[in-house]
């Protein structure tokens, strides 16, 4: 994350909060991101999640937002390629994941018009 | 895939490491999950051959997913599914609840037959308890006519097969708990007060066999040199009456879990639980009354520090039990009418 002009980190505990904190995006709208481009499988999407966004999802975390993601119809399990399974992005699940992400949008556009207001960033 | 091709015997140990991480799910996740995570674990093992981070994370996701599955939290795809293991896990957490809450309340039907309580406090505590006591066998009593009528008829449509090893369970434990409480309630250091005498709280027998039920729940575990001088029989029992009681626990739980209870039943003990559940935190209430105004005081009624470590446990089974009643009650309204 870039760090603003004026706001340099105070200490290692500063810079570590600045550094993770796109880590708490939730892994729900990274997966369903990575999906929004077609179906992946467990590794696929850990890979892609990674290579988009710089987090890289531990696989409890994975499967605990993909079984729910899946109970909540967001994504649906395809035939398992070997012993592979690869999940794709339903029709509500694309859905869920337009109205976050214009709701993410709206947010971001509100931050960055104020920080760059009162901060010159 | 990132690394290098494995030999043959070290594919079969990072199986193994897959295979024992695995362990920490449930037997239903693993059926659903188990092949695909395997194969996700195996590739990341090949990327970074060792990561606590990534031991705990998978740790951390089993034991959700064990408590998922016990209806404490999420979702399962199923909402009968979830109201079953919520309404399992409410009757867990609330066997635990009685079973040192009990204990407590035997203790205290003693000293009240020896002699009443001196303070007000007390006496509010007592008798809050024992109406809790009253109104949670009433509320058990509702729970399991519905229960053994399904099971009644699971029999009579021969669809009764897997019913059997809960039922044995819950049969066995509740015959061991109720053959021995009555053999050694003669033990009984209560005077043996008649039903609802002046000196007594409860009826004697009653709070004879609660006594004998709940003896092994006892501060002379950590007294070996005193524990040794009860007859061994007794301490046999102390050893037994555990087992027998998580036994018939765990039985109960599981024919809730499986029996197949129409929409009507599952959303009667739902209601049932929730309301067991407010009973319970007036039981609760009525044990913290006691414990904070007998505290340390001399006497047939005072607290010792068992009973305040018996607080603490039964506080956090009724933090279970409402919140696995919360996930039952909020789901069962859902199901098909």
């Amino acid at each position: 994350m870039k760090t603003p002009r004026g706001a340099e980190p105070a200490g290692p505990r500063q810079a570590e909060a600045l550094a993770t904190f796109g880590r708490y995006a939730g892994p729900a709208t990274l997966i369903l991101s990575s999906l929004a481009d077609g179906a992946k499988h467990g590794y696929a999407l850990t890979k892609d999640v990674e290579a988009f966004s710089g987090v890289r999802l531990a696989p409890g975390t994975l499967y605990e937002a993909l079984s729910r993601l899946e109970s909540q119809g967001f994504i649906e399990a395809l035939d398992s390629q070997d012993r592979r399974r690869p999940y794709r992005l339903t029709a509500m699940g694309a859905t869920a994941l337009r109205v976050h992400l214009d709701d993410q949008r709206r947010v971001a556009d509100v931050g960055l018009t104020r920080l760059g207001r009162s901060w010159g960033t | 895939m990132k690394g290098e091709p494995q030999a043959p015997g070290e594919q079969a140990s990072t199986a193994r490491r897959a295979a024992r991480l695995l362990r920490w799910y449930p037997a239903a996740w693993r059926a659903r999950y188990g092949d695909e995570f395997t194969e996700l674990l195996i590739a990341e093992f090949a990327e970074r051959p060792r990561s606590r981070r990534r031991a705990a994370d998978v740790a951390r996701g089993g034991l959700l997913a064990r408590l998922t599955r016990a209806g404490v939290c999420g979702n399962p795809p199923e909402s009968a599914e979830q109201v079953r293991a919520g309404l399992a896990t409410a009757a867990c957490s609330a066997g635990a609840f009685l079973a040192i809450g009990i204990a407590m309340w035997a203790q205290l039907t003693i000293g009240w037959e020896w002699g009443p309580p001196r303070n007000a406090a007390t006496t509010i505590g007592m008798t809050s308890m024992t109406a809790a006591v009253l109104l949670l066998a009433v509320l058990a009593l509702m729970a399991v006519v519905p229960l053994g009528w399904s099971a009644a008829c699971a029999v009579r449509d021969r669809r009764a097969r897997h019913l059997m090893a809960p039922a044995l369970l819950a049969v066995a434990g509740a015959a061991v708990l109720a053959v021995g409480s009555h053999h050694f309630e003669n033990g009984w250091p209560g005077t043996g007060a008649h039903a609802w005498a002046q000196q007594g709280l409860v009826p004697g027998g009653v709070a004879a066999f609660s006594w004998a039920a709940t003896l092994s729940i006892s501060s002379y575990w950590a007294h070996p040199a005193a524990l040794a001088a009860f007859p061994t029989a007794e301490i046999a029992w102390m050893a037994v009456s555990p087992v027998a009681l998580i036994a018939g626990v765990a039985g109960a739980a599981g024919l809730v879990r499986r029996l197949d209870l129409s929409p009507w039943v599952l959303r009667f003990q739902a209601r049932l639980a929730g309301s067991a559940a407010a009973v319970m935190a007036v039981f609760l209430a009525g044990a913290g009354c006691w414990v904070a105004a007998a505290g340390s005081r001399p006497g047939l009624v005072h607290a010792g520090a068992i009973d305040t470590v018996g607080l603490v446990v039964m506080t956090a089974a009724l933090a279970v039990a409402r919140r696995a009643v919360r996930g039952a009650a909020r789901t069962a309204p859902g199901l098909p009418r």
